[in-house]
């Protein structure tokens, strides 16, 4: 029974093909610094399902994103959890993604014929720092708020477009409901697409080329 | 890079796949016991750390410090040193924009800045070191960021020491490292390393003194969380700044004893009618704006730098609505303070400071009618008072401050009275006013460990 649906799916889908493409690749030998990316993906799809639960109770407004929020942390069963996890896996997100750059770095494997994987992986860093700037501010509190007037006042002292910058990401002048729909939509929609796309961009290239193995004396 | 090394590099890589394991099962499993360790980890912050908590976002606040996201901080911290720098640090773009863009730059281009097919640590002295001394600094410069350029009484020195160690040490070691590299015949490894060890060893000097020099980080005012800590939050400070002019409880209905509104006929703000007829939005507004034609100030910050904050506000709102709206239930209270058991000695951080806090502060602060008795710190409490001499006398029960809480006004020799009964308007509870006596029976002690040793085990009766 269970070997005919099996097959069924399989020749449909393609599983054995699959599992031989996908999971029984040979690999050089690696060590624990290889685990790295994969750990990123996983806070990835963390903060993804923590970030979708909290949507259901966040509301992006000034008058009550801070309400809330404390109210997901006081009044919803296990939101304290929720949020909790959400809140340290970015922070663990940022740390785990820079030590995997660092480690591809420190080995060369972006070099031939990695050098696009690299890139992407750019993307990437720069994509998940800009979700821990839009997610700083959804909370609403004062260390946000004026963390963001700062960091996008920052941005305004580009020569020449800085000022348009800063009407773009505050949307007017000052930080207001409008500065934080936006973060809002940069946070759960535009950026998160950006990452996903990315994501998928970056583990293609990896499986194309195989992960590099550790460098001898000779390279 | 031509054809035949590409082809050296893919024939080395198959070599290596030869001698290599499987991904499934061998990388798999570490993966999955690394994102399992991860996730632990990340239940384990959730449940014993939790989120900090901050007030609510206040436009009008602006002495409030920003502070971003800790993974930025090195880059504020490289801001605030790099305008020390004279001359140059004015140019902020130059350390906002140009410095950022060219740090992201070089990193985006790598792979094709570094186009030679090496890879193996040694022949690549340059970028690893470069890169060791650029995160070394990141992380001390992490390290420093809450540590202010200039200290309080004006001394650059904290500044100076920042500088050194976040901007100059690495800066010389820099260019160390590039003229190593580029000057020397044969591969520099090991002076390559030295220089980036003794600069490490600098760096992380120079950021141990600062700080040790640093100033003690003053201690954050705990952020009301829970709902009760909320509502106590809005009784204290609406004892401090509503009490004058509405009452303790909210019933007055002539204003007394304020300068200027003398008989003035308020409407009791504990009655159904004011809180029926103000939702939370227009009771916070009303508090914020004041009522400036009765005669009430605006308390918002907006409009007195002194006043209060949007959080502050709501929690008043919280504290009316909870203690006089019917048609709120009222959570469970924690006493001020825990009971005391027989021949506990009370301390001022745990026993009086919240007492004086809710009960005398509104009256007891500068600016008001009080004898000069000011109560807003325990040295205060000590060394103020028109009858300071006779207000708190350690061991003695006669101490003015006992009688007049005990209902028994001070009179001077011609019988009139100089000090009336304290609070004037209502009486303590019979626990606080022991904690009164016991406190100052006791010598007045200010901490609790104080407290502790003067604590005598009653002797059982016999
Ligand atoms: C200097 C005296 C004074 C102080 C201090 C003061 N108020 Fe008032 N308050 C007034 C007067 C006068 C009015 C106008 C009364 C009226 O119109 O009936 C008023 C009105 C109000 C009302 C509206 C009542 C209504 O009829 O709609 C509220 C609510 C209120 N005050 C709350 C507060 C709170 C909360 C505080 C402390 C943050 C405070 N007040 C501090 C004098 C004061
Ligand atoms: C409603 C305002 C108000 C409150 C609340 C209040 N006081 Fe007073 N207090 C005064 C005034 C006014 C005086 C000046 C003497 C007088 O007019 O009776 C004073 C004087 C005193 C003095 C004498 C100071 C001196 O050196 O002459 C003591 C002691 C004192 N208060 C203790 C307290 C204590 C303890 C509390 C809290 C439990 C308290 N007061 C709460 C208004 C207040
Ligand atoms: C959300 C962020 C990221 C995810 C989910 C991710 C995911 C992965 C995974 C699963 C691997 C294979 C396993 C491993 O070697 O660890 C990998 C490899 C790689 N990543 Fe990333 N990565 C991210 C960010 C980055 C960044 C910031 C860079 C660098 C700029 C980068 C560059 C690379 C390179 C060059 C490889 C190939 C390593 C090799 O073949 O040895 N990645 N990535």
């Amino acid at each position: 029974m269970w070997k005919k649906a099996y097959e069924w799916l399989d020749e449909r889908l393609g599983l054995n093909a699959m599992y031989t493409n996908l999971l029984d690749r040979p690999e050089p030998r690696g060590n624990w610094w290889n685990t790295l990316g994969s750990a990123s993906l996983f806070l990835f799809i963390i903060q993804g399902l923590t970030g979708i639960f909290l949507t259901v109770y966040y509301t992006p407004s000034p008058d009550h994103a801070y309400d809330s929020v404390q109210y997901i942390m006081n009044g919803v069963a296990f939101g304290w959890l929720i949020r909790g996890i959400h809140h340290w896996g970015a922070s663990l997100m940022v740390i785990v993604v820079f030590i995997h750059l660092l480690r591809v770095f420190f080995t060369a494997s972006f070099k031939y014929p990695r050098e696009l994987t690299w890139l992407i992986g750019i993307g990437l860093l720069i994509t998940t720092l800009g979700m821990g700037f839009t997610g700083y501010l959804l909370p609403w509190h004062q260390m946000a708020f004026w963390a963001t007037t700062v960091g996008t006042q920052i941005a305004g002292t580009v020569p020449f477009v800085g000022e348009f910058i800063l009407k773009a990401l505050r949307g007017g002048p000052e930080l207001s409901a409008l500065t934080l729909q936006r973060f809002f939509a940069a946070h759960i929609w535009m950026l998160p697409a950006v990452l996903a796309g990315l994501i998928g961009v970056h583990l293609f290239l990896i499986i194309k080329h195989g992960e590099s193995h550790y460098p001898s004396q000779d390279e | 890079m031509n054809d035949e090394t590409k082809k050296q590099i893919n024939a080395k890589y198959e070599r290596e796949l030869q001698r290599g394991e499987r991904f499934w099962p061998d990388s798999i499993f570490k993966d999955v016991v690394v994102s399992l360790g991860l996730f632990i980890v990340l239940v384990l912050l959730a449940t014993f750390v939790g989120v900090e908590n901050s007030p609510k976002a206040d436009p009008s606040d602006t002495s409030y410090i920003p502070r971003p996201e800790w993974y930025f901080l090195f880059l504020f911290k490289f801001l605030a040193l790099y305008g020390q720098i004279p001359v140059l640090g004015k140019i902020e773009w130059l350390a906002t924009v140009l410095v950022p863009t060219i740090g992201i730059g070089l990193l985006t281009l790598l792979p094709f800045i570094d186009k030679s097919p090496w890879r193996y640590y040694t022949r690549r002295m340059l970028p690893l070191t470069v890169m060791g001394l650029i995160v070394i600094d990141m992380v001390l410069l992490t390290m420093m960021s809450d540590i202010p350029t200039v200290a309080e009484d004006g001394s650059k020195l904290l500044g100076l020491l920042q500088t050194t160690a976040g901007l100059i040490v690495p800066g010389l070691a820099l260019i160390a490292l590039f003229f190593m590299a580029y000057k020397r015949d044969e591969n520099p490894v090991a002076p390559m390393l030295w220089t980036l060890g003794l600069a490490a060893v600098l760096m992380i000097g120079f950021t141990a003194v600062t700080l040790a020099l640093a100033p003690p980080a003053e201690a954050e005012e705990a952020v009301a969380s829970t709902l009760v800590d909320q509502i106590t939050a809005g009784q204290d400070l609406y004892s401090v700044h509503c009490v004058e002019c509405h009452g303790d409880d909210g019933k007055v209905t002539v204003i007394e004893g304020v300068e200027g509104l003398e008989g003035k006929e308020v409407s009791p703000i504990n009655s159904r009618d004011v809180l029926y007829t103000l939702n939370d939005a227009s009771m916070a507004e009303i508090i914020n704006y004041g009522r400036p034609d009765a005669g009430m100030n605006p308390f918002g910050k907006a409009y007195n730098a002194e006043g209060l904050t949007k959080s502050e506000i709501d929690y008043i709102v919280l504290f009316m609505r909870y203690n006089w709206d019917d048609r709120f239930e009222k959570p469970v209270f924690k006493p001020l303070f825990p009971p005391l058991a027989d021949g506990e000695v009370p301390s001022y951080d745990v026993h009086i400071a919240p007492m004086v806090k809710r009960y005398c502060v509104s009256c007891h602060r500068a600016g008001k009618e009080n004898n000069e008795f000011v109560m807003t710190s325990y040295d205060e409490i000590l060394t103020t008072g028109d009858n300071v001499d006779r207000n708190l006398v350690a061991g003695d029960e006669t101490s003015y401050l006992l009688q007049v809480i005990q209902g028994h006004a001070i009179l001077n020799e011609q019988g009139e009275e100089i000090i009336g009964v304290m609070p004037p308007k209502s009486t303590l509870k019979a626990e606080y006013i022991d904690a009164w006596i016991r406190w100052i029976l006791n010598g007045m002690p200010q901490t609790a460990e104080d407290a502790a040793k003067l604590f005598v085990a009653p002797t059982p009766a016999p």
